[in-house]
């Protein structure tokens, strides 16, 4: 049960609404010509092109939640009153992360440095929910193996810096992950670097 | 196999009802959480025998062995992974003893839980042979047919379907799981995955879980008019929902069998059950169709191409069908380097332009000398199976590369081609029947060209009794009407488009042509070439490789399109043209100012436009300065307004600050000697230990538009360093962004070590989790945006 499950490619497409929702649009009030969507959405192409999804899960068993501490098996341990209500009901737990690669980083350093930040914050918001949407698509797949046992995932997930849940704890689930093996590495600022990468938790019913 | 042909004969009768789940059967059994379902089967054989036996009362005709994680990789996770054969031949047995022999046994085959090559870390030929061994065991237990189900990745349902069709001529079914959005996990709609499968050697192909009986009746009546074998059916009991912490399948026996008969009308031919359903489903959904009809495939063959995440099915009346040719090294030394370097960049870009370009499959040659070929063509499938929804051409002289693509390549593809050459015919006409690809038939034998339509067409029809031999229909390949140079043959343009005509009227078949080798050596070649498209679309043409980027090309493709009638070719060529930017004509007399022009380029975002727009401000006597002052600062403080009231989005407001940057470096040399001082001056640094700077980086963009000096520390900037510029600078305003908790507590420290060193410049902050609170708590100013950093600094600087 306690092995992680590497996700070489994950095959998602850019989520275009919440990327365009993630840089300020707001339907009915902002108003952009055709030229500006038809160069936004080729900017949207071109960084999805550049990002290579990558992510691994793992599924551990909550030995004790007692409010505000959650023991999980493999000697791990969370503090966060939060996170302890977030998986009251659950026995276990699935560790995530997902990363879009090093290629969409260099490719902002490189737009910001040619001083094309328009084409620089459209990868960057690319990126971000493209990365984001890697985690959606980890919980549905996980999701497929759990309608068989007769179970299912919470509909959220939780991650480190977030509520009383110490971004500390990012260097555990990084850890545990093994996400060393995509290539992705941690700062002593808990920062995972690519910057695009994340990783939750979240909980089996 | 006598069971095979009992199967297609009672499909050709009736619907076939499949049993329900076996999981939550065993569930109520006593099956408890965590253990391995097959092992404890075959510790309690009585318990899957009487679940096998409620299932065969209730009505099913062909009950599941309960092997469906009986692979190695998932036994392993017991340990048991070298039992994989004796797991599924014991399981195969009992479901026989439970069932006798009027029931039809399936050996199931379920998803590894790994993805496979080249979406994944598990090697396709390990894939294989993990089936193989699975499937020994089923076949050496008495199945009479094997059901590969429940796969997300399609790479994985061909993995296992090969290891199948390579042991035994068994009947096999497969069935994929779709999401709600009608896509695999992988992004396979059903259509692609029913051609792929199909094409493989499928004899039935379906969808099983994750949707409810309704939304799988969507799932059927997409891919039935695509269907050349039976399709199946097996929805869950509804949706699951969470009820008191455990999830739950709510919809009855009643609700369930009520969509049967709808099922069976959308043309599935087979129905059975998965998650939540139990033999009181299966029997109400026998009853429901019992008398049902069923809807044989609509069609023996089919002219389709498709890839992992789309399809492309060719007809004879649509539009002409272009192959992207830009992935061939000749000629292209970038390309080529790349290939020597095993780098794939190039391909990736030539992929996706062309698709955008409208080209409808991509042809792939990568033919050159010192490199290894195999794993080149191997590489470039994987690429392109990520890259691009376009199926694949694969053009190569050599065997053995057209052997490597097809057989890892997750779809249906086109070989290109195979000709009349004897080793050509005896070695790929059985590669494309085995993995089920299309093909150019290339009309070329005994090592010389035929050069007139009479003797290609004796070569084609000989070809295609070959071809007929395999299995192969006339919708299985297309004809190369083979072009050649009219410089070195007048006759040669002729010849072809006569071969393309006998292909179209008498052969009936599909016809590709690579045209610009017709005007090879000939001056006005794009002439020639346009001409001889027309002309080939006029004699029926259905394909040209060709590059889609030329203009010349897809203009007269359009044209042709209309004029010879093609299926929405009529509109296509309007929306093409009306697209096609119109040619500038004299318009009305244009009435704005050159200062107004310079505030729409500025609203606008057009960088290209403000230096020259500038330059006929400056020469109407305006001076640089005023030009700043009353044109472009206030434009830019207008974009700021609709940025805030999310009339402009963010690449809106960068637009327009590039602009204005663009016009103030353009400006910059007359303001020097016209201007007032500075507005004033602004350290900025992302703090220590943090590397986003996005932010920060449009900030910076921000203030220097509305006339402030900048002083950019960059990212992860050490307090001393921080400190030691803001002794050395003297700036105004320090601003700080930081975007993690972790990294937001350091700006406090950088603003104590430099109320240490006696600086009190004030200090401004920002980023993600940064809040008013916390800035008021550690002494500093607080901005949300960049707009509004622009703003505290100026309230920041009248203040002192």
């Amino acid at each position: 049960m306690e092995s992680t499950v590497f996700f070489e490619k994950i095959p998602m497409g850019p989520p275009r609404d919440k990327i365009y929702h993630r840089l300020g649009y707001k339907k009915l009030t902002t108003e952009i010509s055709a030229l500006q969507q038809k160069e936004t959405d080729a900017l949207i192409h071109e960084a999805s092109s550049l990002i290579a999804l990558q992510g691994m899960s793992l599924r551990l068993k909550i030995s004790q939640n007692d409010g505000e501490t959650i023991s999980v098996s493999g000697n791990l341990m969370f503090r966060s009153k939060k996170l302890s209500a977030f998986l009251r009901n659950c026995r276990e737990v699935i560790l995530m992360g997902a990363t879009s690669g090093s290629a969409i980083m260099e490719a902002i350093r490189d737009k910001t440095g040619r001083n094309d930040l328009t084409a620089a914050v459209v990868y960057d918001a690319t990126a971000s929910e493209m990365t984001d949407g890697a985690l959606e698509w980890i919980m549905q797949y996980m999701n497929q193996a759990l309608r068989r046992e007769g179970k299912t995932l919470l509909p959220r997930r939780f991650s480190a810096g977030y509520a009383d849940f110490a971004l500390e704890n990012q260097k555990i689930i990084y850890e545990k992950l093994q996400m060393d093996k995509f290539g992705v590495q941690i700062n002593p600022s808990y920062i995972l670097i690519p910057e695009k990468s994340v990783t939750a938790i979240t909980g089996i019913y | 196999m006598i069971a095979a042909t009992k199967i297609k004969n009672l499909l050709a009768k009736k619907i076939l009802i499949l049993d329900g789940a076996t999981g939550t059967e065993l569930q109520k059994r006593g099956l408890p959480a965590g253990v391995c379902p097959e092992l404890w089967c075959l510790d309690n054989p009585q318990v899957i025998k009487d679940v096998h036996a409620a299932y065969r009362k209730a009505g099913a005709q062909i009950v599941y062995t309960c092997t469906f994680g009986a692979n190695r990789y998932k036994l392993k996770q017991y340990g048991v992974q070298e039992e994989v054969y004796s797991v599924n031949l014991q399981l195969a047995r009992l479901a026989r003893e439970a069932c006798g022999r009027e029931t039809l046994i399936a050996g199931d085959i379920g998803p590894t839980g790994l993805f496979i090559e080249p979406f994944g870390p598990l090697a396709f030929e390990e894939a294989v042979d993990a089936f193989k061994e699975q499937a020994r065991g089923l076949i050496d237990g008495g199945c009479d047919l094997i059901v590969i189900e429940t796969m997300i990745d399609i790479q994985e349902a061909r993995a296992a379907l090969l290891a199948v069709r390579e042991l035994s001529d068994i009947f096999t079914m497969v069935s994929m799981t779709y999401e709600k959005d009608g896509h695999t996990l992988g992004g396979t709609p059903p259509q692609s995955a029913l051609i792929t499968l199909q094409s493989l050697g499928a004899n039935t192909v379906g969808c099983n879980c994750s949707a409810g009986p309704e939304q799988m009746i969507d799932f059927i009546k997409m891919m039935k008019p695509y269907a050349t074998v039976p399709l199946l059916a097996k929805p869950n009991a509804g949706m699951p929902k969470l009820k008191d912490g455990v999830t739950v399948f709510e919809m009855d026996a009643k609700t369930f069998a009520s969509f049967g008969s709808d099922l069976s009308k959308a043309g599935a031919n087979l129905l059975g059950g998965c998650c939540g359903t139990t033999p009181e489903h299966i029997r109400a959904l026998s009853r429901a169709v019992s008398r049902k009809k069923p809807t044989s495939p609509v069609r023996k063959s089919i002219s389709a191409l498709s890839s992992a995440r789309g399809f492309l099915e060719i007809n004879e009346n649509s539009p002409l069908y272009i192959v992207g040719e830009r992935i061939n090294p000749t000629g292209k030394k970038s390309l080529q380097q790349e290939l020597t370097e095993g780098k794939l960049n190039i391909i990736r870009q030539m992929a996706q332009e062309q698709e955008a370009q409208g080209a409808a499959l991509l042809d792939v040659n990568i033919g050159q000398p010192g490199i290894d070929e195999i794993q080149t063509i191997k590489n470039v499938v994987g690429l392109l199976s990520s890259a691009s929804r376009l199926p694949l051409a694969i053009d190569s002289s050599r065997i053995e590369t057209i052997e490597a693509a097809l057989r890892l390549y997750p779809g249906r593809m086109l070989i290109n081609s195979i000709s009349g050459e004897k080793e050509k015919v005896s070695k790929l006409l059985p590669l494309a029947a085995k993995y089920g690809a299309m093909f150019i038939l290339l009309p070329l034998t005994g090592g010389e060209l035929p050069k007139t339509a009479k003797k290609r067409q004796t070569i084609i029809d000989n070809i295609f009794r070959k071809a007929q031999k395999f299995g192969f229909t006339k919708d299985d390949f297309v004809v190369d009407g083979l072009t050649m140079a009219v410089a070195s043959d007048a006759h040669a343009g002729r010849e072809t488009l006569a071969t393309i005509n006998w292909c179209k009227n008498t052969f009936k078949c599909k016809t590709i042509l690579g045209l610009s080798n017709v005007s090879f050596g000939m001056p006005g070649r794009p002439w020639l070439n346009a001409a001889f498209l027309a002309m080939a679309q006029y004699c029926g043409l259905t394909m040209a490789i060709a590059n889609p980027a030329s203009v010349e090309f897809t203009n007269v493709q359009k044209a042709g399109d209309a004029l010879t009638a093609r299926e929405k070719a009529s509109l296509q060529f309007i929306n093409h043209f009306s697209q096609q930017t119109a040619p500038q004509t004299p318009g009305p007399v244009e009435k704005s100012s050159p200062e107004e022009k310079v505030v729409k380029a500025i609203l606008d975002g057009e960088k290209e436009n403000i230096v020259v727009l500038l330059e006929e401000a400056l020469r109407t006597g305006r001076q640089a300065a005023e030009l700043v002052d009353e044109v472009m600062i206030p434009s830019i403080v207008r974009v700021g307004d609709l940025y805030e009231k999310k009339i402009y989005f963010l690449p809106q407001l960068m637009a327009a600050a590039e602009t204005m940057k663009k016009g103030l470096a353009h400006l910059d040399p007359l303001l020097k000697k016209t201007a007032q001082a500075d507005k004033g001056k602004v350290l900025l640094a992302t703090v220590r230990g943090d590397i986003h700077d996005i932010g920060k980086n449009i900030v910076a963009l921000l203030l220097k538009n509305y006339g402030y000096c900048v002083i950019d520390l960059g990212k992860d900037v050490s307090d001393q360093v921080i400190v030691s510029a803001a002794r050395k600078e003297k700036p105004d305003v320090i601003g700080l962004s930081a975007l993690m908790t972790t990294t937001m507590v350091n700006m406090k420290e950088v603003i104590t070590l430099a109320r240490e060193n006696g600086i009190n410049t004030d200090f401004l902050i920002g980023g993600a989790v940064v809040t008013e609170d916390f800035a008021r708590s550690i002494g500093a100013n607080f901005a949300r945006d960049g707009v509004e950093a622009v703003k505290v600094v100026e309230k920041i600087i009248k203040r002192h």
